[in-house]
């Protein structure tokens, strides 16, 4: 079935989208790090598997959900602002799912870390150029949060990223858990 | 366990909604939804202090016309007082090389503060509770339900760009009917995990990676088992022969009254009084 959305995308997108809320309104998503920006976080961690693993739209879609949640629950008024929370949290699922394309015929794990990466990475840099363009922090602390709280993140993503997204892989050999209606992936 | 609720489901306010009955609470959601896009982007561009004063008038004002008790737009703000604090001083100490404008106050060593960093705090202070105090007052008055409809009947113009707009609403009612599943499952998972000895949130916090560890035996997991719901959840919708893209009749049609059209007259007013008007200050 090669129309774009599969009942599959749809669903998963929505999961996730709930995996995503959830991380943020228990604040299990966050990471206590003693910087300024307070807290590292993983929330968007959702986003990246939704692209690894259903493409573009559901990541992005995902990203929105997360967006618009955590403009919601923002306690930093950083993150009050739409087009610091929103318009950045867009891009997450779609980069990631784009350099997992790119490295998956060199080595499927190596991509899926890779794309873990990439998608915190987006998440952090536009981020920070959106709240230093919007001017709620001056540059020099803007690198120093990408340094502190941008790695951490990083890390943490490749670890669940490969974690999650390599054991969703193997169901697909364990026989028929899946419906195969919505094709293959 | 000090420290770390276990009950996560009761902290959970998403689809939180209190029907008073009101004015506001009546209105066509679709109205809302509108009037809530153009007051945030009105209120985040607007920067001056009268304007910003004049919108947390304003969204003070719609606590008492939807008659929710401002208690509940208070609680969004009070766990954010030390952040809104910190990130005042760091503004006023970090920011004077973009915020030069204005007049100087304060020359001494590398801290100089002027009249232009000192509006850019206290304005996004105020804009920061007043956007709390509107998205409370929105999703205190409009259920779920009435929110995800809203949104797909708002969008259904971009039908005719071929945006899948049924699709998108359904991801959304998805997404939020499985955050309290999740929370429960994840309860469960942490409850099993520290029955066998594991430790959440007792570390002390300068051992970043440790507490970061303590994370994952709750995340993995949890991703695991959103993917086995998702699963099931696709077979379910295809055993019953949904297909995406089809032509789908709708239960609730909304029609927007004269109340409604008056609403969101009131609130383009009210935003382009904030953009356009010389406030002095």
């Amino acid at each position: 079935m090669e129309r774009g959305l599969t009942t599959r995308k749809i669903v998963i997108a929505g999961v996730l989208g709930a995996v995503a809320i959830l991380l943020g309104v228990t604040r299990l998503g966050f990471i206590p790090v003693p910087t300024a920006a307070g807290n590292a976080t993983i929330m968007h961690v959702p986003a990246i598997i939704g692209g690894v693993m259903q493409g573009p739209f559901v990541g992005l879609v995902i990203g929105l959900i997360f967006g618009v949640s955590s403009f919601l629950d923002a306690t930093i008024p950083l993150f009050k602002d739409p087009l610091v929370a929103i318009l950045p949290r867009l891009f997450i699922g779609v980069t990631a799912y784009f350099s997992y394309l790119s490295l998956k015929r060199v080595n499927e794990y190596a991509a899926i870390g890779v794309a873990g990466f990439i998608g915190a990475f987006t998440n952090t840099l536009l981020v920070l150029i959106m709240a230093v363009v919007r001017g709620y922090i001056a540059p020099g602390v803007a690198v120093t949060i990408a340094v502190t709280n941008g790695i951490p993140e990083a890390i943490v993503s490749v670890i669940i990223t490969l974690a999650v997204v390599v054991a969703w892989k193997r169901l697909d050999h364990s026989g028929n858990k899946k419906s195969k209606i919505s094709g293959e992936m | 366990m000090a420290g770390f609720e276990f009950e996560l489901s009761r902290n959970i306010t998403i689809g939180q909604y209190l029907p008073t009955g009101s004015l506001v609470h009546r209105l066509d959601p679709r109205v809302k939804l509108l009037s809530f896009t153009i007051l945030v982007i009105a209120m985040a561009i607007c920067d001056t202090y009268v304007g910003n004063i004049i919108a947390l008038a304003f969204a003070i004002c719609l606590f008492y016309i939807s008659r929710i008790p401002i208690s509940y737009g208070l609680s969004g703000v009070k766990p954010a007082i030390p952040f809104i604090l910190i990130l005042a001083v760091l503004q006023l100490m970090f920011y004077n090389k973009v915020a030069s404008g204005g007049t100087v106050l304060v020359d001494h060593g590398f801290i100089l503060i002027t009249s232009d960093s000192i509006r850019l705090v206290i304005v996004s202070a105020l804009r920061f509770i007043e956007i709390i105090f509107l998205s409370s007052v929105l999703t205190l008055s409009t259920s779920t339900t009435q929110i995800t409809h809203g949104i797909e009947s708002l969008l259904r113009p971009l039908k005719y760009v071929k945006f899948p707009v049924h699709e998108f609403a359904l991801i959304i009612t998805i997404a939020i009917r499985f955050v309290p599943t999740f929370a429960m499952e994840m309860e469960k998972m942490m409850k099993a995990q520290a029955s066998r000895g594991a430790e959440f949130g007792t570390g002390a916090w300068w051992r970043i990676i440790q507490r970061t560890k303590d994370v994952f035996p709750i995340i993995i997991p949890l991703f695991n088992v959103a993917m086995a719901r998702a699963e099931d959840l696709v077979l379910a919708m295809e055993a019953r022969c949904y297909t995406p893209g089809n032509e789908r009749s709708i239960y609730t049609k909304y029609k927007a009254q004269n109340k409604d059209y008056i609403a969101i007259l009131f609130c383009i007013l009210f935003a382009s009084l904030l953009l356009l008007f010389p406030f002095p200050y």
